[in-house]
């Protein structure tokens, strides 16, 4: 882009103010949350919203991880990593068959499966919760797979078929030369090639379905079924809800988010561009 | 066996759209044939039928003794270079040429072998362990030769393969080529390119494709032969005009008699030419197109028998010969090729030679007239 030098003397400041501006704006929360969970009821009431912990209490965490906490987690971890498998798997046999299969309305069903993009999952949630109740599956931790996986196809498939287009044809036709049959060549060149749409969608999907709430709501209702979203529950009474350790839960539930972005952040952040760029 | 043979073919894109024309060829066992043609004349389509990656043709492909039209790629016993390489990104140089060994089942030492060896005629043994980035395009290029060689196939198919290297690069991986061809002279070779000289320094044969409106009328195939034949005795003005750099001269001329000698013609200029074909079927008056190479008109003194006398328009010099440009070609500037300074500059009046056996005369169609 041409610009003036006032311009980009403007922009020169603008930039990081406007990054300050929003480092503010996201941080601001996490703070609240890390800060208020290291506080005891009474002194999240009385003192300031903003002031410090007065010591640092471990007396919310104790108390958290004593109770069903790592039940929900281990519930969560479960029902992430085996819907993200499937995601994964479905999503890139799908986008290969998109992306290099010549068949009669390989367009139409392609656009059918995007448009599922646009479908709110509200109105799913009645018909998802009868099927779920017919198929005896309610309030198990294998309601959430299916409702997880469907919703999460469509920008999965969408985004790894993109990426799997801008793949060489001349590949696919060296494999057939050496000896490869469809399944060789999405096993032994695509997939591993699609690495990082692959990640673009296991760190997207990830992130959406260990912060799940509406389908975990509905589906299930028992402590030994639940996932992390719906832990808070146990800490909120009819009037009461005892903040500091909704937020510990709420500190615990990110944790392992946060921890994952910190050492992978690279890898992260290329993932999520893969889309955009090539190779 | 590996004679190779196209009878009858044919193939469109889509409904309307005709790319082969009528190509009935065959390449001998051990031949080394070139597909040489304009961009877009379907040598690159041509070569992936025989390998198996373009179906929906018409006609019969033959590899050996064995008609291949529903035989899958990797069945074929043929290997492809291709231009852009396709080395598979994620394998390293070692993986890249030992994947179709192991896709066939070939036993691990009997792959590491023939991989060993492979990279050792290709003087790539350091490189076994490098991922395809990190390589040179001349390093890809023996990689993905390699890939070809440890398969063994009776057939090896080149679609351009030096086309991405620079000059000096692509001058010694022809060479090299050639010497791959010397080292299995029971595989037969197609190797495609558009690129004349490639085709006139690797080829046993060359087919020369037809393009638009040439493929529609005339079928695909131009001319097959051996190089030299192609240089010497075109078939007609598209394979005069396109092999020869410079390109061939082309003069408008009307027939004038049949002698024993040959053909007389009379050019624009008044001049007469006597050019040894037989064109007894030619009306006297009938409209011909003379044709001779900028390299076989030689400077002579003063007028005379088969000689041109035109203005010079400009000179070009490289030392070792120069181009001659004179007023009066069809459609371009008649160019004569001389060796040193050429002895003349622009504005003087040039008299060349056209020798009998150098010149080349076409029908109003643009075939040519058979030599006697
Ligand atoms: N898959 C395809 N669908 C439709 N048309 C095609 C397809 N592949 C090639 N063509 C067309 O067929 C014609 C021949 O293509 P081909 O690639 O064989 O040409 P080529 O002689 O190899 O040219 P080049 O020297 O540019 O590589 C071209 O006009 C091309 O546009
Ligand atoms: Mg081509």
């Amino acid at each position: 882009m041409a610009s003036s030098p006032v311009a980009r003397a403007t922009g020169r400041v603008a930039v990081p103010v406007l990054g300050l501006f929003w480092l503010a704006v996201t941080t601001v929360p996490f703070l609240f949350m890390v800060m208020t969970s290291f506080k005891s009821q009474q002194e999240s009431f009385s003192s300031s919203v903003w002031a410090l912990p007065e010591a640092l209490d471990l007396v919310n965490y104790n108390d958290v991880l004593s109770g069903p906490f790592l039940t929900y987690f281990k519930n969560s971890v479960m029902v992430v990593v085996i819907s993200v498998l499937l995601i994964m798997l479905i999503s890139s046999m799908a986008a290969f068959a998109f992306a290099r299969m010549r068949f009669r309305f390989n367009e139409a069903i392609f656009g059918l499966i995007v448009a599922g993009m646009i479908v709110p999952i509200h109105i799913t949630l009645v018909p998802i919760y009868l099927m779920t109740r017919q198929l005896g599956l309610y309030d198990s931790q294998f309601a959430l797979i299916g409702p997880y996986v469907a919703t999460s196809l469509p920008i999965s498939v969408f985004i790894l078929t993109e990426f799997m287009r801008q793949i060489p044809k001349e590949l696919e036709e060296a494999a057939r030369l050496d000896g490869c049959g469809p399944f060789a060549i999405f096993f032994k060149v695509f997939l591993p090639l699609s690495g990082p749409g692959l990640s673009t969608i296991a760190i997207y999907n990830g992130i959406m379905l260990w912060n799940e709430f509406i389908f975990a709501y509905v589906l299930t209702s028992s402590t030994g079924t639940r996932t992390l979203p719906l832990a808070i529950w146990d800490y909120q009474g009819q009037y009461t809800a005892n903040i500091p350790a909704i937020l510990t839960v709420v500190t615990l539930t990110s944790l392992p988010l946060v921890v994952a972005y910190a050492f992978g952040q690279e890898k992260i952040v290329k993932g999520m561009m893969a889309g955009s760029l090539k190779g | 066996m590996t004679k190779i043979t196209l009878s009858g073919v044919n193939k469109s894109f889509g409904a309307n759209f005709p790319v082969i024309r009528g190509v009935d060829l065959t390449i001998d066992d051990g031949e080394f044939c070139v597909f040489l043609g304009p961009s877009g004349c379907g040598k690159s389509t041509l070569l992936r039928m025989v390998a198996g990656l373009e179906t929906a043709y018409t006609g019969q492909i033959q590899i050996g003794d064995r008609v291949v039209d529903k035989v899958e790629p990797a069945d074929r016993e043929v290997a492809m270079v291709f231009q852009n390489y396709a080395l598979y990104p994620h394998m390293t140089v070692y993986d890249n040429m030992a994947f179709g060994l192991r896709q066939a089942k070939t036993a691990k030492d009997e792959i590491e072998r023939r991989v060993k060896e492979a990279a050792r005629i290709l003087q790539i043994e350091p490189l076994l362990d490098r991922m395809p980035k990190a390589l040179s395009g001349g390093q890809r290029q023996r990689v993905a030769i390699g890939r070809a060689i440890v398969r063994q196939p009776k057939v090896f198919l080149f679609d351009e393969p030096l086309s991405n290297l620079d000059a000096a690069l692509r001058v010694h991986m022809r060479s090299e080529i050639a010497t791959l061809h010397r080292n299995f002279p029971a595989a037969s070779m197609i190797y495609v390119t558009h690129d004349q000289t490639e085709a006139m320094a690797l080829a046993d044969k060359i087919v020369l494709l037809h393009a638009g409106k040439d493929m529609l009328k005339h079928g695909s195939i131009a001319q097959v032969g051996k190089p030299l034949d192609l240089y010497h005795r075109p078939r007609n003005l598209f394979v005069a005009g396109f092999l020869g750099s410079p390109t061939m001269n082309f003069l408008e001329a009307s027939f004038v008699a049949q002698e024993p000698a040959g053909a007389r013609v009379v050019l624009k200029g008044g001049e007469e030419i006597v050019v040894p074909v037989d064109g007894s079927a030619l009306a006297s008056g009938a409209p011909v197109t003379l044709g001779v190479r900028p390299e076989h008109l030689a400077p002579v003194a003063a007028p005379g028998a088969q000689t041109l006398t035109r203005k010079v328009s400009a000179v070009e010099h490289f030392g070792e010969y120069s181009f001659v440009y004179l007023d009066g070609g069809t459609p371009a500037p008649l160019i004569a090729k001389v060796p040193g300074d050429g002895g003349v500059k622009a504005g003087d009046s040039a008299t060349y030679q056209a020798p009998a056996d150098c010149c080349h005369l076409f029908d109003a169609d643009g075939l040519a007239l058979n030599h006697i």
